[in-house]
């Protein structure tokens, strides 16, 4: 059986996070790929660090930092009187944590590759910044975006050791698609692990799928 | 007639550049420099898009920058057409959107603008698909369209080959004289900068050291760092100066008029030098010099030539004249009304003779002598 509640909370802490990631990324991506200054090499290690950590490394620090403890859990409890750890504002955290170099480093080299003449000439054609961002950046930078945001998502959705870590295992909740076709594997339960494992996998590649179709038509509608 | 006038000054890490501008536009002005002069960033400057650390830009009665007054303009407000190096057309937008793109146009003037460029065939092309001189005009009418105050063009032609600048450049001058916007281009060929402007402006080390008209300019550089930069090659070092004539090691010179106390170069240009033939050329002006190398250059051929001191000299010939072999001992000659003193670099020069009359004004008001800003 489709365990509907666990689909339903990975989609909504994918979105969560991509959105909020989105926010973040785009600023420190922009200063990334701009910047000169010697402390970026610093950032872009700290930024990399969820790509080489072991998640429960990674998930057992968050779990410090998110208890009531410690120093994010700690602010967060004595602001809203709710805990981080073990909820779901928790996991939205650490995902973004977890997935930030997913979503920072397309996004950098997206920047990288701009060409900041056509920012200037848009500048100096009248365009104010708002209008060049979306008129010139956005369009310039549409293939990293998207690669961004479906690394981003994708890399939520599937995962499991920060999760099971900073979340737990609570339905309706915390519980994830991937943990919950661990549990069903551990009660023997093959049949809805089965289902929910495909659909899983269906689902990862129709949006790679998308993804390569659009960036191919973009690229082949510039070229014609 | 619209003045510029501009005195800033920018640090960077490993520049520096400090450049004092004040110069009436009208028609077509050059800024000439070689690469890494400081021009670049100086048209990027007066267009706002680089902020001095100090001074002062004005454009007619506006005042665009002063870092006392804390006045910065952005590149919105400034109301100027620029051309960038490789033109910056927006990829991900047709030439028609590309030209509609900047303030004040209708589909109208969009399509007044490409008629008048011959680019309305190419309106649904992505910039990609065009060649050089097709991207020129697409940005020049973008910029043009916002009906600027100024215009300022990036080494407009560095992108086009060699086969097509001059039909371009021919297009570009008819063009913008026809617009009637003052227009200020920086340039490091020298070609370009000689057939395009009405005046020109010598770089050298972010300064302008001379400004005049474009004719003016090429024949009489205030000094020896201006000659280099128009071109000049030949200097040879003058070490003594006696009544009428200069002295050095390799040899001595007579000439019709006193040189200037400060004279320390003797220049004058290839084109004008030839071998001496006895009975017709005065010895007065003759030198001894030994023929190094030949090189074939197509429409005529260099003979590098050391005087006796060593300095090397550069002649160009006629590809179908007979030359005498490298290692030959020859006599140069050098005629007199080609001669130019020059001081050394950093001071003004004093021209030995003026060399010809100058060349008629191209028709865009002549400067009065309170106009020429010569800094």
């Amino acid at each position: 059986m489709l365990d509907i509640q666990s689909i339903f909370v990975t989609l909504k802490l994918a979105l969560f996070t991509v959105c909020l990631l989105l926010l973040i990324s785009s600023p420190l991506a922009w200063w990334l790929a701009t910047t000169q200054q010697r402390s970026k090499v610093l950032i872009e290690a700290i930024i990399a660090l969820p790509l080489v950590l072991p998640p429960t490394v990674l998930g057992f620090y968050l779990l410090i930092l998110l208890g009531s403890q410690g120093a994010i859990g700690g602010v967060w409890q004595s602001m809203t009187g709710e805990p981080l750890a073990f909820t779901f504002a928790g996991l939205v955290i650490a995902s973004c944590i977890y997935s930030l170099p997913f979503v920072v480093q397309p996004l950098q080299a997206a920047f990288e590759s701009l060409d900041k003449s056509m920012l200037e000439a848009s500048w100096t054609l009248g365009a104010s910044k708002i209008r060049s961002l979306f008129t010139v950046v956005i369009p310039q930078i549409r293939r990293g975006l998207i690669t961004a945001i479906v690394l981003g998502f994708a890399h939520t959705l599937g995962e499991f050791g920060v999760v099971l870590m900073v979340g737990g295992n609570i339905p309706g909740a915390t519980k994830v698609i991937s943990i919950s076709i661990y549990e069903q594997v551990e009660t023997l339960e093959y049949d809805s692990a089965h289902k929910m494992a495909l659909l899983l996998l269906m689902f990862s590649f129709m949006v790679l799928f998308f993804v390569y179709a659009i960036n191919r038509r973009w690229q082949v509608g510039i070229k014609t | 007639m619209s003045y510029l006038t501009s005195e800033v000054n920018i640090h960077k890490k490993n520049f520096e550049l400090s450049f004092n501008l004040n110069v009436p536009l009208n028609g077509i002005t050059a800024l000439l420099g070689p690469s890494g002069c400081g021009k670049s960033t100086c048209l990027r400057t007066i267009a706002g898009l680089e902020k001095p650390d100090e001074g002062t830009i004005s454009f007619s009665r506006d005042q665009w920058f002063n870092s006392k007054l804390k006045i910065n303009v952005s590149p919105q407000k400034r109301n100027i057409g620029m051309m960038f190096q490789d033109y910056a057309l927006f990829s991900h937008l047709t030439v028609k959107q590309n030209i509609g793109y900047g303030r004040k146009s209708s589909s109208k003037d969009i399509e007044f603008w490409m008629e008048r460029l011959h680019i309305s065939q190419y309106k649904d092309t992505y910039p990609e698909k065009l060649s050089g001189g097709q991207r020129q005009r697409v940005a020049l009418a973008r910029a043009l369209i916002t009906q600027p105050d100024l215009l300022l063009l990036d080494e407009p032609l560095s992108a086009i080959d060699v086969s097509l600048r001059h039909k371009i450049r021919l297009e570009l001058k008819e063009l913008v004289a026809r617009t009637g916007v003052p227009t200020l281009l920086v340039s490091h060929y020298l070609e370009d900068a000689r057939y395009l402007a009405d005046y020109v402006g010598v770089m050298v080390n972010g300064k302008i050291m001379q400004f005049g008209q474009t004719a003016e300019v090429f024949e009489n550089p205030v000094n020896r760092q201006v000659a280099e930069v128009l071109g000049w090659t030949n200097f040879l070092p003058v070490h003594s100066i006696s009544n009428k004539g200069v002295k050095a090691k390799w040899g001595e010179m007579s000439l019709s008029e006193e040189p200037s106390v400060d004279t320390a170069w003797l220049t004058i240009r290839p084109e004008h030098i030839s071998f001496a033939k006895s009975g017709v050329h005065t010895e007065q002006t003759n030198i001894d010099a030994k023929i190094c190398a030949i090189t074939d250059l197509g429409a005529f051929r260099t003979v590098h030539c050391k005087l006796m001191d060593d300095t090397i000299v550069d002649m160009h010939r006629p590809w179908d004249e007979p030359l005498p072999i490298p290692g030959n001992l020859v006599k140069l000659h050098f005629p007199q009304q080609h001669i130019h003193m020059l001081s050394n670099a950093g001071t003004f020069a004093r021209k030995y003779k003026l060399i010809k009359p100058l060349q008629q004004d191209i028709g865009i008001g002549k400067l009065s002598d309170n106009d020429k800003n010569v800094i």
